[in-house]
């Protein structure tokens, strides 16, 4: 676990996240209070980055669970293998019958069969799903719930009990309980209001796309190969571009997407033709390219216009 | 410190933030765990704990600047105050104080406890002293400015100022006697008397900051509640882009509202075919049961909207309020109309929601500038489009049913109804107005399932709920 808050910001730089005081203080305050983390922001902002690192920079599994419309307990939880089982006493069927040799009576042959119900009911026919797989783990792991905002709302009041008491119930096993408490991460794009049940669970994270000076050093540590120039013009215009109205605003992904697209077609500056062929890797929408374009060309004007009057007063100087 | 944060937890519930107990417990001990030395931990530990909405949070930091730095700030500042009105240094500051100290032991053994702290700059004693007069005089039950005087004299009663300024007056003319360099006397003097001065300060500032912690909420809710109430006709720009989002939010609600119905009616009858052949590996044995699927009955909604000079402003609101229905459904059917009657469904498809509107409101489509003619609309509603119509479509009119004594051609919207499975009229006009003048509104109402008056944000609410209930 985390000594201390600077102890998570310094491990996450080593896993390549920047993760600002109010990240790290929540992501502390998970470890040290064995609480889920429920983390809400717009789109491409790093949610789940977060618990990718964070159980990479604790050392421990990460086992996901992506949530979908229709998502139900047999995928998440487990399923009973009644085909794998019935096979078996199928296979197994002398096998039994040498048990029931013998038997004077019926109770006798239940009873015979009776004590051998492990082999009937044990682990070997549960398939573990992810969330199983988490409590069941014996090494401590990192539960990543994702989108959980697009799953039904009965699927989140069936998590409610495995996060608040770390136990799920299997019928044919009975109650099992977490060997290690794993840690929750849950994301939520906000498609649909959590309940209030849920929420109160979890510790709260917001996560905002990032300010230039932190983006551009997520830029510097992603894409190391950027020239910095470059890093820092894309980083204005995505800013600006983001006080657009925009029908999907472009995210840290996409910043990061641009500049390695940029970079590996060797364009070392905004003002180039090429530039605006590859607008499509941040904007996703027609509509938002022409945007895009217009917000674009407004840059590079302005950018040519302070050139161009630097470049006059060097003139000057030479005159 | 727990005392604190249950006051700030209650803050936070008047000011319209859901904090449940067991998040207070959580916050509890989230705080142990960071500590409460430094600033930005605790806070970022209080906002995970407490505030679970993104909506909320600008209110939590509103507060939490408020309250966490409030009172032991303003005393801070106040103490500023005079050790600048005395032009020290701090070191020279904190030296006079050690003699302000030993001048007190020496004179002042009859001087209350509170005389003594403020003298001695004793702030986070201070801050306790008056945080529990405050309780007593029941300050956070303060609500408008003209209380404030009232409380500031019921706070400095509580807290004795009165004695205090008596005996701080003792002490000065203990002062006058006591044989230290006059330089010393004089600035002693000055010292007690802006002290003084600083506590009454302290506590006109306190009263005042305490009243706008409960402001932040009241603003909130008088705008809110403004937009909602006000008449779409009287909007200005400023309200019109908040209600925009109003509006969309609105469809948004509507939209969840009807994926979870979708959910509940996911299974129908048992499905004997299904069932067979998917339990074929278990050798016929039925281990899983299937269902068949209740057929998704996507609802169908065609619009009529008036966008004749009468309703003008009403109808941006409604037409923005169909252009988001038409992003969540895929059968919505948008016809806008004055006398001629257009479909705008495509337009609305394709554009920018401004964009849309653009071009539905400067007459591209219809002529917009005509006197407003229901009959001739619906009769050509009726001869061109009812194909549109069918029994699984709802018919939502939008209009103030002002027909500039044309014939109303009521017929039509009968023959509508008929083979339409709902037809809702939502006016923007007042009810009492409804059939006065030319309006044709009670001749229409009898071929509708649903008339309400629609002239506001709120009523819009009620309408959808209405709309998502049946």
């Amino acid at each position: 676990m985390f000594s201390s808050i600077e102890d998570v910001i310094e491990r996450f730089a080593k896993n390549n996240y920047i993760a600002s005081r109010r990240i790290a203080t929540v992501i502390y305050l998970a470890t040290e209070l064995r609480k889920p983390v429920l983390v809400e922001g717009p789109a491409g902002v790093g949610k789940t980055d977060l618990a990718k690192v964070l159980a990479a920079s604790l050392g421990f599994d990460m086992i996901r669970l992506q949530c979908y419309e229709g998502l139900d307990e047999g995928k998440a939880l487990y399923e009973w293998e009644y085909a794998k089982q019935l096979l078996y006493t199928q296979i197994l069927k002398d096998k039994i019958s040498e048990v029931l040799v013998g038997a004077k009576s019926l109770t006798e042959a239940v009873d015979r069969i009776a004590a051998q119900d492990e082999v009937f009911f044990s682990e070997r026919f549960v398939l573990p799903r992810p969330l199983l797989k988490a409590i069941s783990s014996e090494q401590p792991s990192v539960l990543l719930i994702d989108e959980i905002d697009k799953a039904d709302a009965e699927f989140e009041a069936f998590l409610l009990e495995l996060l608040s008491d770390f136990q799920v119930t299997v019928p044919e096993l009975g109650t099992l309980k977490a060997k290690h408490i794993p840690l929750v991460v849950l994301t939520s794009n906000n498609a649909r209001e959590m309940s209030d049940a849920l929420k109160r669970r979890c510790l709260h994270l917001y996560i905002d796309f990032p300010d230039r000076v932190q983006e551009l050093a997520i830029v510097k540590l992603k894409v190391p190969e950027a020239a910095t120039k470059l890093a820092e013009e894309v980083v204005t215009v995505v800013q600006s571009l983001r006080k657009l109205d925009l029908k999907k605003t472009p995210g840290i992904s996409e910043t990061l997407d641009w500049v390695k697209a940029l970079t590996l077609l060797n364009v070392n500056s905004l003002d180039q033709e090429l530039v605006t062929e590859t607008l499509d890797t941040i904007v996703k929408y027609e509509g938002d390219v022409r945007k895009a374009q217009e917000e674009l060309k407004d840059y590079v004007r302005r950018v040519r216009a302070r050139r161009g009057t630097e470049a006059g007063s060097d003139k000057d100087l030479l005159n | 410190m727990q005392e604190k944060l249950v006051e700030f937890a209650n803050l936070l519930r008047e000011n319209g933030v859901r904090v449940s107990l067991a998040e207070t417990l959580d916050a509890f001990s989230a705080s142990e765990v960071t500590g409460l030395s430094e600033r930005d931990a605790f806070r970022a530990a209080l906002r995970a704990t407490m505030v679970k909405r993104a909506s909320e949070l600008p209110v939590f930091e509103e507060l939490f600047d408020i309250y966490f730095s409030g009172l032991g700030e303003i005393i801070k500042q106040a103490s500023q105050a005079v050790q600048n009105a005395l032009s020290m240094s701090d070191q020279e500051f904190q030296k006079f104080l050690d003699q302000v100290e030993k001048m007190l032991q020496k004179e002042g053994k009859n001087l209350s406890e509170l005389a003594r702290q403020l003298l001695q700059n004793n702030s986070g004693e201070m801050e306790r002293k008056i945080r529990e007069a405050s309780r007593a005089v029941k300050l956070n039950g303060i609500e408008r400015t003209i209380e404030e005087n009232y409380f500031a004299r019921a706070l400095a009663r509580q807290l004795g100022l009165d004695k205090i300024e008596a005996e701080i007056k003792e002490l000065r003319e203990q002062l006058e006697k006591m044989d230290i360099g006059s330089e010393l006397k004089a600035k002693m003097e000055e010292y007690l008397e802006r002290r003084l001065k600083a506590l009454d300060d302290i506590i006109r500032r306190y009263v005042r900051m305490e009243r706008e912690k409960r402001d932040i909420k009241q603003k909130e809710d008088q705008r809110l509640n403004q937009i909602g109430e006000k008449s779409f006709y009287y909007l200005t720009e400023e309200e019109l882009k908040k209600m925009n989002e109003a509006v969309t939010r609105l469809a948004q609600r509507l939209k969840n509202v009807i994926t979870v119905r979708r959910k509940r009616s996911k299974k129908g009858r048992f499905d004997i075919k299904r069932t067979l052949r998917q339990n074929l590996k278990y050798g016929g044995v039925p281990f899983k049961l299937r269902f068949e699927k209740r057929k998704k009955e996507k609802p169908q909604v065609v619009i009529l909207c008036d966008v004749s000079d009468s309703v003008r402003n009403a109808s941006r609101f409604m037409l923005q309020f169909v252009y988001s229905l038409q992003d969540l459904y895929s059968r919505v059917r948008s016809f806008i109309f004055v006398a001629d009657i257009g479909e705008v469904t495509e337009c609305f498809r394709n554009n920018d929601a401004k964009e849309a509107l653009d071009v539905a409101l400067t007459g591209d489509i219809i002529n917009v500038y005509a006197h407003s003619n229901f009959g001739y609309a619906f009769r050509n509603f009726v001869t061109d489009h009812l194909g549109a119509v069918n029994k699984r479509t709802t018919v939502i009119v939008l209009g103030d049913a002002r027909n500039n004594y044309n014939l109303p051609h009521d017929w039509c919207l009968r023959e509508i109804r008929q083979r339409a499975k709902k037809v809702i009229w939502l006016n923007p006009e007042s009810r009492n107005t409804w059939g006065f003048g030319d309006s044709e509104m009670d001749r229409y109402a009898a071929h509708c399932d649903l008339v309400e008056e629609c002239r506001n944000l709120n009523q819009l609410y009620r309408v959808v709920d209405r709309l998502v209930a049946g």
